[in-house]
């Protein structure tokens, strides 16, 4: 992604020198440093949420606490793991402030809301069009810390290093997680589905 | 192997199918799994299952190219320049 004012940063202007930048009060540095990563990031919120309009807020207070605490960024993990981990435990905290709103729609209710994947033959979206349904609801109906262990590691292809750290547990605990929840998802969906599914 | 040990190694196969298709299993454990799942039709096609599933979770919601939106760093300009506030808390 391009800074706010289109520009590209070029070879020159390391993420280091933009995090300098950025750690000395320079909010331009900070979104270029911060939108390099701002699409991924928008897409992981999306998986998360699985509603857009929650995602945009939560995309905005993940940057807000992300400037304002970037002076605290000792470099211990890389930026990308840091802004990815803020942006983990806000969708969580969207999802419990959602969990105690009793009027709310639950994500459990309708399922993730997941297109189609534009490149597949017709008939072939078609064949998976349940699957991805069942495997939408399945996934919406796990807990948070389940839903994002699959999100992390199945559908954003992280290594197990990487998710457990966004995560913000150990690697041991990671996996546990991730078995957790692929045997509820297998489990609600179905083996004959999936198997039939040709995967 | 009686049928105790058969049930025993049917819980603890299904219990590790995960397991078993990430290779986080101890060779001895793969083994295992192994042995049950060629005389096991849930265990078999358990395994396929499993390696189904992630296989679709990796293709399931076709997001690639979608874009973040041009007011994701709306409230950071509204925190204004001056440095970030560091005595707040993120």
């Amino acid at each position: 992604m391009a800074g706010p004012d289109g520009h590209v940063p070029d070879a020159a202007e390391t993420e280091a020198s933009l995090l300098a930048r950025a750690q000395a009060g320079d909010v331009a540095a900070f979104e270029r440093l911060s939108g390099a990563y701002a699409d991924r990031l928008f897409m992981l919120l999306l998986r998360l949420l699985g509603d857009r309009a929650e995602a945009e807020d939560v995309a905005q207070e993940v940057m807000l606490r992300a400037w304002r605490g970037i002076t605290r960024f000792r470099g211990q993990s890389s930026y990308f793991t840091w802004l990815y981990r803020i942006a983990v435990n806000e969708a969580n905290r969207a999802l419990e402030r959602r969990a105690r709103r009793p009027a709310a729609v639950s994500i459990g209710a309708r399922g993730l809301e997941l297109p189609a994947a534009p490149e597949e033959e017709p008939s072939r979206q078609a064949a998976n069009s349940e699957l991805r349904r069942a495997l939408g609801q399945a996934l919406a109906g796990l807990p948070p810390p389940l839903r994002t262990a699959i999100v992390l590691r199945d559908v954003e292809g992280l290594s197990t290093q990487e998710a457990a750290e966004i995560a913000g547990i150990g690697q041991a605990a990671f996996k546990s997680r991730l078995h957790q929840a692929r045997l509820r998802v297998r489990a609600a969906v179905g083996d004959e589905a999936l198997v039939s599914s040709g995967g | 192997m009686g049928m105790l040990g058969l049930t025993d190694d049917h819980e603890w196969s299904q219990r590790h199918l995960s397991h078993y298709i990430e290779g986080d299993l101890h060779p001895r454990a793969r083994r295992r799994l192994d042995r049950h799942a060629r005389g096991c039709v849930d265990c078999g096609r358990g395994i396929r299952a499993m390696r189904a599933l992630v296989y679709a979770v990796q293709g399931l919601d076709g997001l690639t190219g979608i874009r973040a939106p041009v007011t994701i760093f709306d409230r950071v300009r509204l925190a204004g320049p001056g440095g970030p506030p560091s005595s707040q808390h993120a």
